[in-house]
């Protein structure tokens, strides 16, 4: 239903590029993620596809037809796309129930399909209220309600939690997802953060300056990165290099990287490849705990396990199968 | 590699047409016609300097520009120093002591705004005439002192620095209570004396505010006219005044024109290569504001009283004083149908156009902002331009376009219809009020587009995303929420409007008539005491607007 097929964009006349030569597709009711560290360019890729932003190459097709290219530009108000603004964007001075109205102003039985979005977003009894007048959490559920009121065929959500703190977080993110599985819309959302990404998106996609490294679904992408920064990106990854695949004599392709993800890493079980390791430092993390070892043939490296109770002298070791292998 | 090389097409300027052809809205067009409309007098000035200066030319450059250019230098280094040693001084003990009188002070040094400059010369003239108040008071004393005369360029310095400070003092306090305080307790941790911390730390600090104060008052400065003109000092703009109304030589009041805009624009650069030069970053952790000391001993706190004081009382409360003297013993003479009949109209007039003013600014705002194309954003920033121009200089050069509009419609007059219609824009209400837009839209402009700016990118863009275009969401979310500023808009343009002389004088219809030129008229006609009345009614007006603005400034 959406496809980006080589987007540009630069904000200085081609000196920097927010985004360079961007191309995917979303199917029909998918939850797509788009994961990036701030200045990555997915704001940047939202606006685009919402037509906030004019490309400067490139095309943007929605529902089949072509919405933003060089030539042309549909007007964002002309899209049926439904946006969620990182800090909500409610009309300040309007009710809830007149902001939840406004897009839908024309329609005819517009303050009950008011109502049951609000009813939606488990909001009850605060349509004469002022946006001022709700908490965080409150106001985050408003603004999808509004969005979600005009019946959008796409819905973006810009960092839709980001406002919010930890616990209101994780409670919200699986409200809101529950949300927009239950209306069947097609949504898309902006993210910094891994965890949400994995928890909700059925597609992933990661950004890194402007481009487009990977998409993929969220189990695929996380054991099988195509770089080693994907594969950092999504949870601690100790690099396997020359020095450490001595240690532990395991030959892998030089022409290629390798790493293996932290939780991979055993302590004292038996693997295919192991090696002997002295604890220098341990540094208690809460749930966890950091060891700095040295192994066998001197080289140093840090772990994180769960064990409570480790000795100065331990065994490490890992199995082939959760190397992972990347081309560069 | 063949990516590569797309990407260098990307920016080719087929490439660029191409996309200037999907982005090239109707609101670009809107933005550009007004900024175009606002920047005419300048392009006029500029065209018409190709057809030659008038005969007085060689001679007013031989005898008279030397004249116009050291009083120039002479008011702007004196008025210079003058301001910013005031300004500063009471910024910095406003924001720093705690002493008596200090939250009234504090708001009334801003009030010498109100009182135009040369109605302050005209009160300091009375107060040192022959038989003036000073005299007056002396001989109640029975003291006497040698006479000073002020009507030379010393007095006018003096008059000009007295009215203009607040400016300095208005942008430097802004510094010293936004920015400050944690430097400040840094500073003192370090050991360092309430000396050292001001000149070493606070006053470099602050230039750039300083600088963008002293910048509006040296602006000021070359607008004056009606001081200048009773202080019988030359400068440019009774300069150009001269050249088209005594000698009758446009082309020459052209020249001049020229001259000075060249002085302003390289103010202008000074002004942005200065703010270049250093960058003070913003301190947004700070909240808290300074606080300030409160001397032990009761005379310190007096002493400290003293010089924040005088600045209000030769700023404000003499020449006011002065005036409403005057005003008790002109009253039966002045009040009446005619002058409530030239009050209304001059209020009516000042409405009109700050209304105009007001619309203008927020079109061009919002059409710009409606415009995809980078460069409208740049372009539309020519309107503000008009503030930075004397007023004198803005009458030229409507005058120009005007005249020359007359005369095609006369001569299409004749051809078509056979008679003689006579000039229809010059001299009209219309041309009157155009000037005052170009020459206020700045005015109007700030407080619009930093409420404006306030509301934020993604209120009207989620408007957008829920269906409504533009034009609505103007009216039915970004209005309601910037109407504040649009009405401290409408009352700055209305009282610099109200106050102004030197534009009004060249292009008011020869009945209308305003309360500026009133006061003006019979200032020149040796009627000085009768111009206290409506020099009165303009500064009762403008007094609570000044207070409005120093909260505007207050709040940012």
């Amino acid at each position: 239903m959406l496809q980006i097929k080589e987007i540009s964009k630069s904000f200085d006349g081609g000196k920097s590029y927010a985004l360079r030569d961007v191309s995917f597709g979303m199917e029909k009711g998918d939850v797509g993620a788009i994961v990036g560290e701030s200045g990555s360019g997915k704001t940047t890729l939202i606006r685009l596809i919402a037509g906030l932003e004019r490309p400067d190459a490139g095309e943007i097709y929605f529902q089949g037809s072509l919405v933003s290219s060089i030539h042309k530009l549909v007007p964002p108000e002309k899209r049926k796309i439904g946006l969620v603004f990182q800090e909500y964007a409610l009309f300040p001075h309007l009710r809830l129930i007149d902001n939840v109205t406004y897009g839908i102003s024309r329609m005819k039985n517009k303050k009950a399909r008011a109502r049951e979005v609000l009813e939606l977003v488990d909001l009850h009894g605060v349509e004469d209220r002022y946006p001022h007048q709700l908490s965080g959490g409150q106001q985050q559920r408003v603004a999808l309600a509004r969005a979600l009121a005009p019946n959008p065929e796409l819905l973006i959500l810009d960092e839709p939690f980001s406002n919010l703190d930890a616990v209101l977080r994780a409670q919200l993110r699986n409200q809101v997802f529950e949300i927009i599985k239950k209306t069947g819309v097609t949504a898309i959302f902006v993210t910094h953060d891994t965890q949400d990404a994995l928890t909700v998106a059925d597609e992933i996609l990661i950004l890194k300056d402007g481009s487009l490294i990977q998409q993929d679904r969220a189990f695929k992408l996380y054991t099988q990165p195509k770089s080693m920064y994907v594969a950092s990106l999504f949870g601690n990854t100790i690099m396997l290099d020359k020095a450490l695949q001595s240690a532990f004599e395991c030959p892998l392709n030089p022409q290629c990287c390798h790493a293996i993800r932290n939780e991979n890493l055993t302590i004292n079980t038996d693997c295919e490849y192991v090696t002997h390791a002295k604890v220098l430092k341990s540094t208690f993390l809460g749930n966890s705990t950091q060891l700095d070892l040295q192994l066998e043939n001197g080289h140093r490296v840090s772990v994180i396990t769960h064990e409570r109770h480790i000795e100065d002298h331990i065994k490490i070791g890992f199995n082939s199968k959760d190397v992972m292998e990347f081309s560069s | 590699m063949m990516k590569q090389d797309g990407h260098k097409d990307l920016f080719s300027w087929k490439n660029r047409l191409k996309r200037f052809k999907r982005d090239n809205n109707r609101w670009s067009m809107y933005a550009l016609a007004i900024a175009f409309l606002i920047a005419l007098p300048i392009f006029a000035i500029g065209f018409k300097l190709f057809s030659g200066p008038g005969e007085t030319w060689s001679h007013i450059v031989q005898h008279l520009l030397w004249d116009y250019t050291s009083n120039s230098l002479f008011l702007f280094l004196v008025c210079g120093l003058m301001v910013v040693v005031i300004g500063v001084t009471c910024a910095w003990l406003i924001s720093r002591y705690e002493f008596p009188f200090r939250p009234q002070l504090e708001w009334l040094l801003i009030l010498p705004l109100a009182i135009p400059s040369y109605i302050v010369a005209y009160a300091y003239a009375g107060i040192f005439d022959y038989g003036g108040s000073l005299e007056l008071i002396l001989r109640y004393f029975e003291l006497s002192m040698t006479k000073v005369d002020i009507m030379n360029r010393f007095g006018l310095a003096f008059v000009l620095s007295i009215s203009l400070f607040p400016y300095v003092y208005v942008s430097a306090r802004a510094f010293f209570l936004n920015q400050a305080n944690n430097l400040l307790e840094a500073s003192r941790m370090l050991g360092a004396g309430e000396g050292q911390t001001f000149f070493k730390l606070m006053l470099p600090l602050a230039r750039p505010a300083i600088i963008a104060g002293l910048i509006l008052v040296l602006m000021e400065v070359l607008n004056d006219y009606g001081a200048a003109k009773y202080y019988g000092v030359n400068t440019f703009t009774t300069g150009i005044f001269r050249a088209w109304f005594s000698i009758g030589e446009p082309e020459t009041a052209v020249y001049l024109s020229a001259l000075l805009i060249v002085i302003v624009f390289s103010l202008i650069l000074l002004e942005r290569w200065e703010r270049k030069n250093v960058r003070v970053s913003d301190n947004k952790s700070n909240s808290g504001g300074i606080n300030r000391i409160r001397p032990a001993r009761r005379w310190k706190r007096w002493m400290i009283f003293i010089p924040v004081f005088v600045p209000v009382l030769l700023g404000f409360i003499l020449p006011v004083s002065q005036l409403i003297y005057w005003a008790t013993l002109t009253a039966d003479k002045v009040l009446g149908p005619a002058f409530f009949q030239l009050s209304l109209q001059s209020f009516g007039i000042a409405l009109i156009a700050s209304l105009f003013a007001v619309i203008l600014a927020t079109f061009l705002i919002y059409f710009s902002k409606w415009s995809p194309l980078p460069f409208i954003q740049n372009v539309t920033k020519i309107g503000v331009l008009g503030y930075a121009i004397p007023g004198a200089v803005i009458a030229v050069g409507v005058l120009i376009p005007a005249l020359g509009f007359d005369k095609w419609l006369i001569k299409i007059g004749e051809s078509l219809l056979g008679i003689d219609i006579g000039l229809i824009f010059t001299g009209s209400l219309v041309v009157l009020i155009y000037a005052y837009c170009v020459r206020f839209l700045a005015v109007a402009y700030n407080p619009i587009e930093s409420t404006s700016q306030k509301v934020g990118q993604s209120i009207p863009d989620s408007s957008k995303m829920l269906g409504v275009g533009n034009a609505k969401t103007f009216f039915r979310v970004e209005f309601p929420l910037i109407k504040t500023g649009i009405f401290s808009a409408f009352i700055l343009v209305f009282i610099d409007v109200l106050k102004e002389l030197p534009l009004t004088l060249i292009l008011k219809p020869f009945r209308v008539n305003t309360l500026a030129v009133k006061a003006y008229e019979y200032a020149s006609d040796e009627m000085v005491m009768e111009s206290a009345i409506p020099s009165l009614l303009i500064i009762v007006t403008a007094v609570l607007p000044v207070i409005l603005l120093n909260r505007l400034l207050l709040n940012r």
